[in-house]
């Protein structure tokens, strides 16, 4: 059941990475622990206590939700909704403002990757 | 069994038992994937022991802290629970705030009593023209401590004090520091106007001289105007008053700690089955 209220940006290092791996695709556990720890992830640590506590929190929130598919018995599997793709679009639009005025101020080289 | 995978299920076995640490709901809806998930790392080699094993026990006491306070909160911090705490905790505080005031008005009121027949008898006397009511010091019996007057810091008897209608002292069985006290000229307009007043008095001001007196100033009317201060010292009434205070603050933190104790308990037994 879907009680908790949606985070507003800044998101955690760790929601935002979840959201960013999941953006994907479904993926289970250790996936999303990998793809936060690549530093085009967010290059997040996580941790199986501190995904699967936010896991939680964010399915309470509505952001996430469980596949209901599954390769093992405790392999489990996790997707984005509609309203955890809208929360990571704002965040990325967020840091991407940031990102460009960073660049406007010479703080990033134009029109490249840091 | 090769090193590695004793070395694998030994970690695995460590981390499963870790799990218990977990809450109950938290356990049951996440433990058998979050030990997959140390499984998997296990199996990665692209993530060495010396980094995975540091990252899981640094998520292991974050993740543990976390969980259970999220839990607590969602088992103490619902409205009802908290309402109801707030409610016994607003009445403990008004009747521990009771329990300190109405003894404390009590012993003060109290404290009055032999001086509030004394003073208005002498006053009685006096304006009946009988002069010989006017207090002598050697009136008092031995409480004067043999100087014949009760020195007002030492002793607790009562004792009285007349002045005339400008408040200069005419006769008194007391003094303190060697002087006769003169209430403010204040309490003197008052009790032109009112015939009589009761107030706690202290005389000398500062720490080292704190004397307070119950005293109650009686006015004489008649052909000489004037005024009876009976007193005495409040010391005992006051250590009394202390002692109530103290018994009440001790109730008051009982009283909260018993409405503390009592909402742990009542939320964790009625806490959602869901958190």
């Amino acid at each position: 059941m879907v009680t908790g209220i949606a985070p507003a940006p800044p998101l955690s290092p760790a929601v935002f990475a979840i959201l960013l791996s999941l953006a994907e695709g479904e993926k289970h556990g250790y996936q999303m622990m990998k793809d936060a720890r690549a530093p085009e992830g967010g290059g997040v640590k996580l941790g199986p206590g501190t995904l699967y506590g936010s896991l939680d929190r964010m399915m309470l929130a509505g952001l996430v939700a469980e596949s209901g598919l599954s390769d093992d018995e405790r392999r489990r599997y996790y997707r984005l909704t509609k309203l955890g793709h809208s929360v990571l679009a704002a965040e990325l639009e967020r840091l991407d403002a940031a990102v460009a005025s960073a660049r406007s101020l010479g703080l990033l080289p134009q029109g490249g990757r840091s | 069994m090769s090193e590695s995978q004793f070395q694998h299920a030994r970690l695995e076995r460590f981390y499963a038992a870790a799990m218990r640490l977990y809450p109950p709901p938290f356990r049951e809806a996440f433990a058998p994937a979050m030990r997959q998930a140390f499984h998997d790392a296990l199996l990665d080699r692209s993530l060495s022991r010396r980094t995975l094993i540091p990252l899981v026990l640094r998520d292991l006491v974050t993740s543990l802290a976390k969980e259970h306070l999220s839990t607590a909160r969602e088992t103490f911090s619902r409205p009802a629970l908290l309402f109801n705490a707030l409610v016994l905790g607003a009445l403990a505080t008004g009747l521990a705030f009771a329990l300190n005031a109405i003894p404390q008005q009590v012993l003060r009121l109290g404290a009055n009593d032999p001086q509030i027949a004394m003073a208005t008898d002498v006053a009685t006397a006096l304006e009946q023209g009988n002069r010989n009511a006017i207090p002598q010091p050697d009136t008092l019996p031995a409480l004067a401590g043999g100087a014949g007057k009760v020195d007002i810091a030492r002793s607790l008897s009562p004792f009285v004090i007349v002045y005339d209608d400008r408040g200069q002292p005419l006769a008194s069985q007391a003094q303190l520091n060697g002087k006769i006290p003169v209430p403010p000229s204040g309490v003197f307009s008052y009790v032109r106007t009112h015939q009589q007043d009761r107030i706690s008095w202290q005389p000398v001001l500062g720490r080292d001289n704190g004397v307070r007196i119950a005293a109650v100033i009686q006015r004489v009317d008649g052909p000489h105007p004037g005024f009876v201060l009976a007193g005495r010292n409040m010391r005992e009434v006051e250590s009394r008053e202390a002692l109530v205070g103290q018994l009440a603050g001790l109730t008051w933190i009982g009283m909260l700690g018993v409405i503390l104790v009592g909402t742990l308990v009542f939320g964790w037994f009625s806490r959602p089955k869901t958190a």
